[in-house]
């Protein structure tokens, strides 16, 4: 049964010429001549979103996702075809809206909450679990002005997903707060969508559509592109934002790969001039691809005499700063040979595991035993994109296969056993075999 | 559209909405509170005292038949004329509030107008009931007191009429808000709020006549300051004005609203 049905939905939108700066770019990537002031948002876009199901909605910015939403949402009245919603809905478009800065928590939560059409009985029945899940107890009296931009979003998330909705529309406004709490509003919205919650959401995440949604729908331009198993979408828009990516990539530098400041020492010594991202083809690329090989090239320049075995390193950290990954010639006992004048080294890597994210990347030159450090490039940002396999939770993926042995007569017993003892299994009951 | 009922079903967002602008308003003041009863008190004393005093203003010998009081008879038409204007300032004044809210949620545009409408209403209340106390000190009481509440509430309902289609061009065009400012001021000095219609020349009666306020005003006079009841030519001029603006206004909003909104 599906929730949602939209159906040949165009909008068109009316640009005022006093406005018309602010969305000049809107403007002017249109033909002039055929009517300046109409832009049409949406395009005949139909679609049906099951009962109980996770939607995404995908596309490059401007392309038509967040005013879709809205008409689903009853805000904005399409100018052609129909919306037809079956429940009660709950939008989440913007954490906080509607929240007054010299009102208190408490007071915020209650009006907030009346906004998303609940009772004053069925607040006080959830305003506990409300503060408490946004963490914000001891300010609930306090006015949000004071609150912490991450304060204040939590509230605002909180108080949207606790409203009990049968719909619930999100755009974009989970991608702020800090990582647990991003980790519990998913969390959270997959425990309502169990609870037979139908969610919409917009996103750039790809691994959020591929991990967690049922559907998608991309946009271009306000036209449906494709629309049907969340996977599949994703998979084809990651690729089709890879490929446009890369076609302006290849012109690129070597030393832009890397963007971050570099510390150059003018000593003599090894020095990194530069660095480059190369794919399994080859070909220079400004990021790299999921369960793809990767290859990081460090171009350098030895200043004074030629240095015998010097180490070259690199390293990674998660953008929340876990060091994730370190390595260098000496670990891995290169001997690197007399160097002097310029070079490349590369560290090639067969299948990238970081899962899909940003990382900051470092590269270093030292001696050869790593004792007197020649050079050090901190903060280089390295995305890894989503590919063709997709990617486990977590931060990295090892990369194992899955082997299922029904008959279990014929196997070893386990290692490590849970003790069928009366201490309930928490402490002291796993043990080792011998 | 929406209609009443819809809007009604909204009814906790409307009475937290004018919570909200209530709690909101004299935050953070130290007088809090009494502020919405010193601005109508200052406004009656400046005018007492200019009109009044300086240019030697008479009122009527009220219906007990001893009390005369300049700034009681004041008082009456200051009180519908403050709701009056008040509405009209605070229906802009809301929509404007309420848009950025209104794009990222849905709810019936005419819930965030209809609790503006509430505080001031309140406000209304509270001055009107200072007004029936002065009254009820001085011994000038009647029945007929009663009767100025529903004179009160078709003054508010031409002013919401008003408001909405003002609320709503304010924001499509900005000039509305400084025509709003001129106009009021026209429209205070229109209405024989600070004189008598019958202190004006016999051509400015004709034309005072057509200007809705005035028998709003004569109203309030005659059921608070002189105890009669309103003749009959103000009931038609305050139910019908009272009518036709609710009307237009809120088929006006509701047909226009949600384009201006998505315009925001």
């Amino acid at each position: 049964m599906s929730k949602i049905v939209v159906d040949g939905v165009s909008k068109r939108f009316r640009l005022q010429k006093d406005r018309a700066h602010s969305i000049k770019e809107l403007i002017t990537r249109r033909d002039r001549d055929v009517d300046a002031d109409e832009f049409w948002a949406l395009r005949d876009v139909s679609l049906e979103i099951p009962e109980g199901s996770m939607y995404a909605l995908i596309g490059h910015n401007g392309s038509g996702k967040s005013t879709l939403l809205r008409c689903v949402a009853g805000i904005y009245r399409p100018t052609e075809g129909s919306v037809s919603v079956d429940g009660r809905i709950s939008t989440l478009l913007e954490l906080g809206a509607g929240f007054h800065p010299d009102l208190t928590g408490r007071e915020n939560v209650y009006m907030n909450a009346t906004i998303l059409g609940m009772s004053k009985r069925q607040i006080d029945g959830l305003f506990d679990e409300i503060v408490e899940f946004a963490g914000v107890e001891e300010f609930i009296d306090s006015p949000v002005k004071i609150y912490s931009s991450g304060m204040y979003v939590r509230l605002g998330f909180s108080v949207a997903v606790h409203v009990d909705p049968e719909i619930l529309i999100v755009d974009e406004v989970i991608a702020v707060g800090d990582e647990a709490f991003q980790r519990r509003c998913f969390s959270h919205l997959f425990d309502l969508r169990r609870n037979g919650v139908t969610i919409v959401v917009v996103t750039h995440g790809m691994g959020t559509v591929q991990s967690m949604c049922d559907g998608a729908a991309w946009l271009d331009h306000g036209q449906l592109v494709m629309v049907g198993d969340a996977n599949e979408v994703a998979t084809a828009y990651v690729q089709r934002v890879n490929q446009v990516e890369d076609e302006g990539a290849t012109v690129t530098a070597p030393s832009e790969a890397g963007s971050a400041d570099s510390v150059m020492l003018q000593e003599p010594g090894v020095h990194v001039t530069g660095v480059s991202f190369r794919d399994g083809s080859g070909a220079v690329t400004r990021s790299a691809t999921f369960g793809e090989p990767f290859r990081i090239e460090m171009h350098y320049e030895v200043l004074g005499e030629a240095v015998r075995n010097p180490t070259f390193g690199c390293a990674i950290h998660s953008e929340g700063g876990v060091y994730l990954h370190g390595v260098n010639t000496a670990y891995k006992r290169v001997d690197t040979g007399m160097v002097s004048g310029t070079g490349v080294v590369a560290y090639e890597v067969d299948r990238m595991a970081l899962a899909p994210g940003s990382y900051r990347l470092t590269l270093g030159t030292t001696d050869a035993h790593v004792q007197k450090i020649f050079d050090r490039w901190e903060d280089i940002s390295l995305v890894v994109r989503p590919g063709a396999e997709r990617a486990g939770d977590g931060l990295t993926d090892l990369g194992g296969h899955w082997n299922l042995t029904p008959d279990t007569t014929s196997a070893m017993p386990p290692q490590l056993s849970r003790s069928t003892g009366g201490g309930g299994g928490r402490e002291g009951s796993s043990r080792w075999s011998a | 559209m929406s209609t009443p009922a819809e809007v009604w079903s909204y009814r906790t967002l409307i009475a937290n909405l004018a919570q909200r602008d209530l709690k909101a308003r004299y935050k953070k003041s130290f007088l809090g509170w009494t502020w919405s009863l010193i601005n109508p008190a200052v406004t009656l004393g400046i005018y007492t005292v200019v009109f009044g005093v300086f240019l030697k203003g008479t009122a009527p010998v009220a219906g007990n038949g001893r009390l005369t009081s300049f700034a009681l008879f004041l008082f009456c038409g200051l009180v519908l004329w403050n709701l009056v204007s008040g509405v009209i300032n605070n229906s802009i004044a809301s929509f404007l509030g309420a848009g950025q809210l209104l794009t990222r949620t849905y709810f019936p545009p005419e819930a965030p107008m209809v609790a503006g409408l509430t505080t001031v209403l309140i406000q209304g209340a509270l001055e009107l009931a200072i007004l029936w106390g002065f009254m009820i000190v001085l011994g000038n009481v009647s029945w007929t007191f009663l009767i100025s509440i529903p004179i009160m509430l078709l003054g508010a309902c031409l002013a919401f009429g008003v408001g909405l289609v003002l609320g709503l061009g304010n924001v499509r065009f900005r000039d509305v808000g400084y025509l709003v400012g001129i106009g009021l001021q026209v429209a205070f000095y229109a209405t024989p709020i600070v004189y008598r219609l019958d202190q004006v020349g016999e051509l400015a009666q004709r034309v005072l006549v057509f200007n809705p306020l005035t028998a709003f005003v004569g109203g309030m006079r005659a059921t608070v300051y002189e105890l009669e009841l309103p003749t009959t030519n103000e009931w038609l001029m305050m139910g019908g004005s009272a009518t036709a603006s609710l009307l237009i206004g809120w088929w006006v909003f509701g047909r226009y609203a949600p384009r201006v909104i998505e315009e925001l």
